[in-house]
């Protein structure tokens, strides 16, 4: 499922002194079956962006089309139910948003409420929670008793329930430490692969960026300056530099090694993998 | 001649209705004027020895002393005034309705006279660069500037020794560089003791000590350099492996012999430069 934004424009209080122009003749794709990174500075538009994927906020003007349903200015929120099941947003720490009693209840929230019976609702949320990495014997005790790490895996679990076909994930790794940060990371890949979702990944972390995404779009004061594969965002450090956007680590690192005018390389790394090969290559090969 | 500002001896606590000792018979000293990061995984303990420093918890045995006073129930008023904290979510800790109330709170409880905490609140602020913020809301700020807003509001109080509580852990990566640079500041200008418990690799890296806490119990307490050599280990410890280690673990799979030794990046980058001159 495709989605796209045809000249979107968002404005906040419009009309009033605090009109505000958030996203400004936004056009852009987000490829079917993609892990789609979005990446730009705090206030550049992504969060707005992101809210107009489920129809949360609609356009002041232009159109968002998600899976054949498009929206715009007019679109009436009870048009919207239907593609709610198909986009499912984690928004930062959302484990603020955990109340039930038991982990099943509270992930079972979301299918019960789109008519499920109680039965057939719990036995999602059990797969959920094996999807998910949440060990069984959890399941019956209180969301509130987990580790951070844990309580946002059930929040997760929770949104998954509704069987998304696109999982947006506005940072989802802030405040866990950095076995918690890859452990996350490779869950959402594991998903990506074997359950073939669309993945919308908000972030400020380049080497998620390079490891993870296919696709990345680059917001910068609510427009749109690139929309292109990881490989060719990072392949001009100047450009990245004039637009105050870092690189991922092994690329930075391989500029510092070409500086040096002692390695050079063709294609430029974007993962340690990467980087530790074409290093060998040259050092198989000799200097320059 | 150096004074130790923290000396924790046999330092032992266990929280009700848990088996296990949240911290066990820690010894620590910290030199007047050091910068010393605290790492671990998640409840490993690290929090638990903060909270006790501070005497927001009372220990099981052992004893804390803080500028050679012992922590007791009669010192901990005295005790507490050598001890600003900064914890992880800047939003849960503000109190004032500007930038400029908020730091002098602190101040005010304090009972400081209105002459000396006008005068006290705008250096703090300076002195993180958020004096032209002074008239601001705090909750419609950055991250980043939250957490130097939080910063200040401990550095009013002039106390000797900072404990930032993973306080760079919700920033974005410009924001952490920030605080990082600010704490760099604060400990090499203006001499105060920082404890950073964290799990970042970069703040850790620039304390003169780390010391490694592993389910309560220390583990190591030596130079950066030397704990980094833990290497693919440390992620047990809460913290991630350092660039230049990852990546000689890669090369190494290429049959490349590479130095056993922890490298920093530029370290790194001369290494590699020195291996492939000698070809």
């Amino acid at each position: 499922m495709s989605i796209h934004f045809e000249k979107v424009n968002y404005i906040y209080q419009a009309g009033t002194p605090f009109e505000h122009q958030a996203l400004k003749n936004v056009t852009v794709s987000i490829p079917k079956g993609s892990y789609t990174a979005i990446i730009g500075h705090t206030g550049s538009g992504k969060s707005t962006l992101l809210q107009h994927l489920n129809g949360l906020l609609k356009p002041s003007s232009g159109h968002v089309t998600v899976a054949d349903k498009e929206i715009t200015s007019t679109t009436k929120n009870k048009e919207l139910g239907e593609l709610r099941k198909h986009v499912g947003i984690v928004f930062q720490f959302p484990e603020a948003q955990l109340f039930e009693e038991t982990v099943v209840k509270d992930i079972a929230f979301a299918p019960k409420n789109f008519g499920k019976t109680q039965e057939e609702a719990e036995k999602i949320a059990i797969e959920m929670a094996d999807l998910v990495g949440l060990p069984d014997n959890i399941l019956n005790g209180s969301p509130f008793e987990l580790s951070g790490g844990q309580m946002r895996r059930v929040a997760i679990a929770g949104i998954l329930a509704m069987k998304p076909d696109v999982l947006v994930l506005d940072e989802p790794t802030a405040g866990l430490d950095p076995k918690g940060r890859l452990e996350m990371m490779q869950m959402f890949e594991k998903l990506h692969q074997r359950q073939q979702l669309t993945i919308v990944l908000v972030t400020h972390q380049m080497d998620d960026v390079a490891n993870y995404a296919s696709h990345t779009i680059v917001l910068e004061k609510g427009e749109v300056i690139a929309a292109a594969p990881p490989k060719e965002v990072f392949k001009n450090p100047q450009w990245l530099l004039e637009h105050h956007l870092a690189l991922p680590k092994a690329t930075k690192f391989a500029y510092e090694l070409q500086k040096t005018g002692k390695f050079s390389f063709d294609k430029m790394p974007l993962t340690e993998k990467d980087l530790a090969a074409a290093i060998a290559n040259s050092l198989k090969r000799g200097g320059n | 001649m150096e004074e130790p500002i923290i000396e924790i001896s046999d330092l032992s606590f266990k929280y009700p209705q848990q088996k296990r000792e949240a911290l066990s018979h820690l010894d620590l000293t910290v030199t007047s004027g050091e910068w010393v990061a605290v790492i671990g995984h998640n409840g490993s303990g690290k929090s638990t020895l903060a909270k006790l420093v501070d005497g927001l918890l009372v220990p099981e045995t052992g004893t804390v002393k803080i500028a050679g006073v012992s922590l007791t129930s009669e010192t901990l008023w005295d005790i507490r005034k050598n001890i600003g904290m900064v914890f992880q979510n800047p939003d849960n800790q503000f109190v004032g309705a500007n930038v400029e109330e908020d730091v002098a709170f602190g101040l005010e409880n304090q009972g400081v006279p209105r002459e000396q905490m006008i005068e006290r609140v705008r250096s703090a602020l300076e002195s993180v660069g958020m004096w032209d913020f002074a008239q601001h809301e705090p909750a419609r700020l950055s991250g980043g500037q939250k957490q130097r807003v939080a910063l200040a509001g401990v550095i009013a109080l002039r106390p000797k020794i900072i404990i930032m509580d993973e306080a760079t852990s919700m920033l974005d990566p410009e924001g952490r560089k920030e605080i990082i640079q600010l704490i760099k500041n604060l400990n090499q200008k203006n001499g105060f003791t920082v404890i950073s418990i964290t799990h970042d690799i970069e703040e850790a890296s620039l304390a003169e000590r780390v010391v490694v806490i592993d389910d309560g119990v220390l583990v190591q307490n030596d130079k950066p350099e030397n704990v980094f050599q833990r290497g693919a280990a440390l992620i047990e410890s809460g913290l991630d492996i350092p660039f230049s280690e990852k990546l000689k673990n890669e090369i190494k799979n290429y049959g490349i012999e590479v130095p056993q030794e922890y490298l920093t990046e530029k370290g790194m980058v001369d290494w590699l430069c020195q291996f492939i001159s000698k070809k």
